[in-house]
């Protein structure tokens, strides 16, 4: 009934018919509930990373918290998951199972070794399985195998350059992902480190080390484990912006190709993950709530917003915000005060309270008439006003070199 | 029937508050509740700042959470976006999880003590107030302490274990003692007492001034009202007429009907739908009883012999504003009509009795009261429905609060002395 736009990309010369892809992780580690996945419209999956270690990887449950408001509880969701329970056995069964399934989809798989003939027998027998990808978990929150042994492998730079090397070198035209961690020093240092090594992209980039929560009456952290807690690898909402930066730092300095990952909630987020510079996006936390359903809404979302903006595909998006990306000294100074759109505001006089309490004394309130007055003397242009009011009646006026331009919250 | 909020359903309304600058609830507040703070402290999980923010803010606070009209969610901002935040389902939601007397602390009584005459809210809160301000408040009260929402509001709108509770805080932490007696003259307060505080309410209901209303089957609405709170089944019959359109007339109507579900039950008011004073709440409540209204109808006469048969109204027109600025009913020439009915009850308004001599009144009955809210005689202040007229339970407590304040600086020697 309605024209359908073709929103299908190519990624590292495999084409994708819609930018979003199910991450390592959950969703991907059991055959039914992943081809149910690709079934419900997600463009591929990257089968949760496995390894040729026989020794079993044991679980601990309960896994999951998060923390939010109540009514948007997983603002952030913790977990201390660890990688497949499956054998690379199993992952290799898998993956012929659902490429044949699913031949036009992308059927990924994620890996983790310990020593050089690990990581190469890894991408022989999924290479062979008929593999389209294959993504090298270099940043578990838990800690890495083999090269550095508690902790993250992409926190060093030489095991991320090293490594990257054996797997690009067993899968020769197989393209190779290196998923990192934004816990280092120097996001850009890492990414040269992969590029040098020769990985096909880099996926910017995996949960972030944090602790979710604390129980204040009994002391227990989140989640609690018959009383005992540890660190969690945090996702949600909660960390797109540190996604953000991540992925604009790479994409600024390093030439590779990026996945994006890590927050993306709804197709605007992945809107402004491509704009930073990733090709595509993968989601995790989003379909752990809602479930595959989402992918709906994230396919006609970005149509729409392709159409609207005049896009011809995704693709188009790819770094279009890079370019306005500066760092603070090289940024302009433009005369800038606080503009009230009259007709939206509702008097709940909230601008008031952060300007005078936390901005310039630059708002004077009207108790009668219930409305806040800027006085442009005392406005510097902070924009503390402009974020809390809940229904966007301000905005910021910019003026420089005789143009002018508003600075406002667009939903 | 209002509903108590879950734990979650309290989290999810809250965080639909803005927390407004100078909240426009707080002002609409009679009792001047700081709304926007107490549901803040919801959000954060501390319901028991939540409760001390409400209990100081408001003597009776627990029975506004329910029997409340609720002014503040007539302003309040939300309402500009979607809908007004619940807020005394929330003010609920913390009295039903709180205990008010956790943490309580009383300064010892050691200055003058003070005559309250009539406990109810006016007085109770007169008194918890003197109370924590170092004074010795008695109260005096001829019937059950706690005034309407304990004499006459049905159980089924503030149960007896509400009322008990808060009333009972109130008695035990704040009254030196209750004493059980009719007071009529000041006189009998002369010595002992430092100053007085009259807050009798209105005791008398008023009459519609038509032919038989002395005729068997005929009540004022609140010996109904008080009749069916003590347990007693009133002496309505099949067919009521309740004559009124106030929120007495309401309540009244809604407890005759949940009394006896098979009893017509028709709420005969002189105006419109409109018009109607009551509070939207109680009329909505009626409504789901099975209240009927007869609106536009101007009571004429009530018919019967040895008892009532019925009442002849006639057929109203709205003509000009009066002073309330609602609509005057004008009669229809030759449009009465008979209503048959076995009782009629009576709710068109209440009236101040005559006791206290000496105390000047106004016109219509009411106790004069000067800013400081004192009375003609020294020493005397007034506050409630015998001031006001028939009134909220919020604006009565606020009555008694200011009252207390007032009453200390006269004793201090700052007000009225001079």
């Amino acid at each position: 009934m309605y024209k359908e736009k073709d929103i299908s990309i190519d990624f590292l010369g495999i084409h994708l018919e819609n930018p979003f892809v199910l991450s390592a992780a959950p969703p991907t580690d059991e055959l039914e509930i992943a081809y149910d996945g690709l079934k419900a419209g997600w463009a591929g999956v990257i089968l949760k990373t496995t390894s040729v270690e026989n020794n079993p990887v044991l679980l601990k449950y309960p896994m999951m918290s998060s923390f939010g408001p109540q009514g948007r509880k997983v603002t952030g969701l913790g977990n201390i998951d660890l990688i497949s329970q499956y054998h690379i056995d199993d992952i290799e069964k898998r993956v012929r199972i659902l490429k044949e399934a699913f031949p036009e989809k992308m059927i990924g798989a994620s890996i983790m070794g310990a020593r050089k003939e690990d990581w190469q027998n890894l991408v022989w027998r999924l290479k062979k399985a008929g593999v389209d990808l294959i993504e090298c978990s270099f940043s578990c929150p838990q800690g890495s195998m083999g090269e550095a042994p508690g902790r993250m492998l992409a926190q060093s730079i030489e095991a991320t350059e090293k490594v990257t090397g054996w797997v690009k070198e067993a899968a020769e035209d197989t393209p190779v992902l290196i998923k990192i961690t934004p816990q280092v020093t120097d996001i850009v240092e890492v990414a040269h480190a992969v590029k040098r090594g020769g990985a096909d992209g880099i996926t910017a980039s995996n949960t972030i080390p944090s602790l979710v929560g604390i129980d204040i009456n009994t002391f227990e952290p989140y989640p609690s484990l018959a009383g005992k807690g540890g660190y969690s690898g945090l996702s949600g909402p909660a960390i797109k912006p540190l996604t953000l930066r991540t992925i604009a730092e790479i994409a600024s300095n390093v030439d590779i190709v990026i996945s994006g990952n890590g927050g993306a909630f709804s197709w605007r987020d992945a809107v402004e993950i491509m704009a930073v510079g990733a090709s595509n996006v993968q989601f995790c936390t989003l379909p752990m709530v809602y479930g595959f359903r989402t992918i709906r809404d994230l396919k006609s979302g970005l149509a729409h917003y392709l159409m609207d903006m005049g896009f011809d595909s995704p693709m188009d998006i790819i770094g279009k915000a890079i370019q306005n990306i500066y760092s603070h000294d090289e940024l302009p100074s433009p005369y800038t005060r606080a503009e009230l759109i009259g007709e939206k505001c509702i008097g709940c006089g909230l601008c008031f309270d952060a300007c005078n309490d936390g901005g310039h004394r630059a708002i004077a309130w009207d108790g009668n008439t219930r409305r806040p007055n800027i006085d442009e003397e005392k406005c510097v242009g902070c924009a503390m006003c402009m974020q809390v009011c809940p229904v966007d009646a301000i905005r910021m006026k910019e003026k420089i070199d005789d143009s002018l331009n508003y600075f406002v919250i667009r939903r | 029937m209002q509903t108590t909020l879950s734990r979650e359903q309290a989290l999810l309304e809250a965080e639909r508050c803005l927390y407004c600058y100078d909240a426009p609830c707080e002002k609409a507040c009679p009792s001047a509740v700081p709304v926007s703070d107490f549901i803040y402290s919801i959000k954060t999980g501390n319901l028991k700042g939540a409760m001390e923010i409400i209990v100081e803010a408001n003597p009776l606070i627990d029975i506004c959470g329910i029997l409340c009209p609720a002014f503040c969610q007539d302003v309040c901002t939300r309402k500009q976006i979607d809908s007004t935040v619940r807020i005394r389902a929330l003010h609920r939601y913390i009295m039903e999880n709180t205990d008010m007397e956790e943490n309580l602390e009383i300064p010892e009584a050691t200055k003058e003590k003070v005559a309250i005459v009539g406990g109810g809210p006016a007085g109770l809160a007169c008194a918890r107030e003197l109370r924590m301000m170092g004074y010795r408040p008695y109260i005096f009260e001829k019937k059950k302490i706690g005034g309407i929402p304990a004499q006459e509001v049905s159980s089924a709108r503030f149960s007896e274990g509400r009322a008990d509770r808060e009333i009972g805080f109130i008695k035990k932490h704040f009254a030196i003692d209750v004493i059980n007696k009719d007071v009529d003259s000041i006189d009998e307060l002369a010595n002992g007492y430092a100053a007085v505080f009259i807050s009798t309410g209105l005791a008398d209901e008023q009459d519609l001034g038509i032919p038989r209303e002395a005729l068997e089957g005929v009540y004022k609405a609140r010996e109904i009202l008080r009749d069916i709170k003590d347990g007693r089944t009133s002496k309505a019959g099949k067919r009521v007429g309740v004559i009124g359109g106030g929120n007495v007339a309401i309540e009244v109507a809604s407890a005759l009907k949940a009394e006896n579900p098979d009893r017509d039950v028709e709420v005969i008011y002189r105006r419109g739908m409109k018009e109607i004073k009551a509070f939207p709440d109680e009329i909505e409540e009626a409504n789901e009883l099975g209240v009927t209204f007869q609106f536009m109808a101007i009571p004429k006469e009530i018919r019967g012999t040895d008892k009532v048969e019925g009442i002849v109204v006639t057929r109203a027109h709205l003509g000009e504003p009066d002073e309330s600025g609602r609509r005057q009913p004008e009669p229809v020439p030759d449009s009465d009509f008979f209503i048959p009915l076995d009782t009629v009850v009576i709710a068109v308004g209440q009236k101040a009795d005559k006791v206290f001599p000496g105390i000047q009144r106004k016109e219509n009955g009411l106790i004069s009261v000067d800013e400081n809210m004192m009375t003609s005689v020294k020493g005397v202040f007034a506050g409630g429905d015998i001031v006001r007229g028939a009134s909220t339970i919020v604006e009565c407590a606020s009555d008694g609060k200011k009252a207390a304040e007032k009453i200390a600086k006269y004793i201090e020697g700052s007000v009225g002395n001079v």
